[in-house]
């Protein structure tokens, strides 16, 4: 694969160049969002924002599912990455998922107590995935399978990854997004093919 | 203001309107464009740079907070789509305007290659396109600017492609690899589509008609929409009537000549509007083909990993989108059907992973298969032409009536069973080449769509058959003149935009000639 050093110095001063030539209006911090460090004003994992739609038991729940499906590995997994509150925010607006999130959390708890007596949060990490990974198996087969409780798990399972992916820590950190850089030339590739 | 006469009054400042009124502004006539969308700052008002996380909903929107223009690719602002566009800038071939002598199918064009060359040299010298000399006999090559080098996916794809005796070419951009005038080289970071806020890509206000301001000859309105286009008694536009965008007040410009650039439908859509005694069913249909032959490009689509990049580190390899390009071969090959494809691929960039909700699995090993794929993953998407047959229309829906009130521009189409041949042969070429590449397809819609809107008011030397002369000129309005991608009678398998420049070209020489001999 290609490679070349794309450090901070050498972006600053492409910078310049651009500046000299067309009166570029921003400096490279505001303009280049990994630059800059720091919390964002949205970021979800920066502050303990209020719920839009779920109640606490509902939210623990639902964080506790993204958790399992974006586990913390070497990076941080769902909850760390504020999956949970983005997924509270969609599905405020969506009073299909509503439905669908409704069901699915009955559901899970009677399949909880039915199991171990108890709630779904309360249950071991082999006993949570024991109910889950059934789902996801089913909805790996046919995702369009109009089973409530499989429905439930793929909303679930679309939202955390399009919460974790679009994060900074699952963009950034996780998946090592390099773009959005000023290069002065597009690299060769050096591999053999 | 409202007594003047303009030489000519442009409605639209796309690619067909802003490289008009440029040309005829440089050759002293005086023009009016009126632009339905607001001004556009390109270096301030996109959020090129933007990333997801930035946005509580994690979808980057198109302006910045506070800043009129697009909410999506086809609404309006000065420089048109061309603000939004990939900058893909292929010539059309001699078979492309040809293309029924060549298999028998479809309609020609009433000029050839050689007629239009002249006004692509025009166009590439101006602009700036950078691309490969290929010598290739379907596509023909250009002034170029040097391309920038193919992306390690690209060179995998080459590879496996080249086992099918298919062959795979640097993409040919009006993109600046070098700085020319105002406008920087291109810097990679991969946002083109997202409005390219240095201008090192093209777009019609920065390259074309601010520039040509300099002149004194070019006047730009915005946030006009014109609604109607009145005819005299003697068959001639007489005026353009608008209405401001924010104020809805009515106003109208004059001009010797009018030219309808709207981008295809929103032009077939403003002439079926401009209905009078003299045109009961829009401005200029006596053929009554307005509207018909309706041709846009169809497109299938694969999603995919390289197996040998997956696992690999992640790498900026953004660059401006896609870098190569697969040219149309099956032309020259055994086959069933008219016409051909092209593929164009690994357009997406990496600021999102949209394809990570439907992967299998959970836990740590679905993580892991992301990661893994991430710098793998490609689009992979070929374009085929379609043949005009009377289901592919576009109309007015009177029932819908846009924010303004207006009629929205309907599209209708329909495959017929020899685009159907050629629709799934395409596909089949699509996976062959991928298996050829080692690739895991992620997946596959096999179903057609359509891009790159096309004809509705087809040029042509018949006046039964046709809407426009072999100048964009209403054969039924001597004054009217329509250029975009409506005026094609075939499309090609070809990106449209760098025809639809020459021909814009080629148009205002045609009406600065005219003016200069008094005949309007």
């Amino acid at each position: 694969m290609a490679s070349y050093s794309s450090d901070r110095r050498s972006v600053l001063k492409i910078f310049g160049a651009i500046g000299a030539t067309c009166a570029y209006p921003f400096a490279s911090d505001e303009l280049y969002g990994q630059t800059t460090s720091g919390a964002h004003e949205h970021s979800p994992a920066s502050a303990k924002a209020p719920l839009h739609f779920f109640n606490e038991s509902d939210f623990a729940t639902i964080s506790r599912i993204a958790d399992l499906i974006i586990p913390e590995t070497g990076t941080p997994g769902a909850v760390g990455a504020g999956v949970p509150a983005y997924i509270d925010l969609v599905i405020a607006r969506n009073t299909d998922q509503q439905l669908v999130v409704a069901d699915g959390l009955r559901w899970l708890d009677s399949e909880a107590e039915r199991a171990a007596g108890k709630k779904f949060v309360g249950l071991t990490e082999e006993q949570q995935l024991s109910i889950l990974e059934p789902l996801c198996a089913a909805m790996d087969e046919n995702k369009n399978n109009p089973a409530r409780n499989i429905q439930f798990f793929s909303l679930i399972k679309s939202l955390t990854a399009d919460g974790y992916y679009t994060s900074q820590v699952g963009l950034m950190e996780e998946l090592g997004y390099k773009g959005n850089m000023a290069l002065a030339a597009y690299p060769e590739c050096v591999h053999e093919h | 203001m409202a007594n003047k006469i303009y030489d000519v009054v442009v409605v639209g400042s796309g690619a067909g309107g802003g490289t008009l009124s440029a040309r005829l502004a440089g050759l002293g006539v005086d023009t009016l464009v009126l632009e339905g969308g607001p001004k556009i700052d390109t270096r301030t008002d996109f959020n090129t740079h933007a990333l997801p996380f930035e946005f509580p909903f994690r979808h980057i929107p198109i302006m910045k907070p506070g800043k009129p223009g697009y909410d999506g690719e086809r609404s309006r602002g000065l420089g048109g789509k061309t603000q939004l566009w990939n900058a893909v800038a292929l010539r059309f071939s001699q078979r492309d305007f040809k293309g029924r002598q060549h298999d028998g199918a479809g309609e020609d064009w009433p000029f050839d290659y050689a007629d239009i060359a002249p006004y692509y040299d025009r166009i590439e010298r101006e602009v700036g396109v950078c691309g490969n000399l290929d010598h290739l006999d379907d596509l023909p090559d250009g002034i170029f600017l040097p391309p920038p080098p193919l992306k390690c996916s690209d060179l995998l794809i080459q590879k496996g492609a080249s086992k099918l005796g298919v062959k795979v070419i640097h993409v040919r951009k009006a993109t600046l690899t070098k700085a020319r005038g105002n406008r920087p080289a291109c810097h990679y970071c991969g946002n083109c589509m997202s409005g390219c806020d240095v201008a090192a890509k093209y777009n019609s206000a920065d390259a074309h008609m601010l520039p040509a301001l300099k002149t004194g000859k070019l006047t730009l309105q915005n946030n006009s929409i014109v609604y109607d286009l009145p005819v005299s008694d003697e068959a001639r536009v007489k005026e353009v009537r608008y209405f401001d965008r924010e104020t809805r007040a009515q106003g109208v410009a004059k001009g010797r000549v009018v030219v309808v650039a709207c981008a295809c439908a929103q032009s077939v859509a403003l002439l079926l509007m401009s209905k009078s005694s003299r045109f009961p069913t829009g401005l200029g249909n006596s053929s009554g083909e307005l509207g018909k032959n309706f041709i846009p490009h169809i497109t299938g689509g694969f999603e995919l990993f390289l197996t040998e990049l997956i696992g690999k580190p992640s790498v900026d390899d953004e660059g401006f989108l896609d870098h190569a390009y697969i040219p149309s071969f099956m032309h020259t090959r055994k086959r069933d059907y008219p016409r051909s494809f092209g593929i164009q691929f690994n357009y997406q960039n990496h600021r999102a992973a949209g394809w990570a909700r439907s992967m299998k699995g959970m836990g740590k090993s679905y993580k892991e298969s992301i990661k893994d794929r991430y710098p793998a993953y490609l689009t992979f998407t070929g374009y085929h032409e379609m043949i005009p047959n009377r289901d592919s229309y576009i109309d007015l829906d009177t029932e819908n009536l846009d924010e303004y009130g207006l009629p929205r521009a309907r599209r209708h189409w329909k495959l017929a069973d020899e685009d159907w041949k050629l629709h799934n042969d395409m596909n089949r070429w699509c996976q062959a080449i991928l298996d050829a590449s080692n690739s895991e397809i992620h997946s596959a819609n096999p179903q057609p769509a359509t891009n790159h809107e096309i004809g509705g008011c087809r040029i042509g030397l018949d006046p039964k058959t046709s809407v426009l002369d072999a100048y964009c000129r209403s054969h039924d309005v001597p004054n009217l003149y329509v250029v975009d991608a409506s005026a094609f009678p075939s499309s090609s398998e070809k990106n449209p935009t760098l025809t639809i420049m020459a021909l814009a070209s080629r148009t205002a020489d045609h009406i600065a000639d005219r003016l200069r001999k008094r005949e309007v």
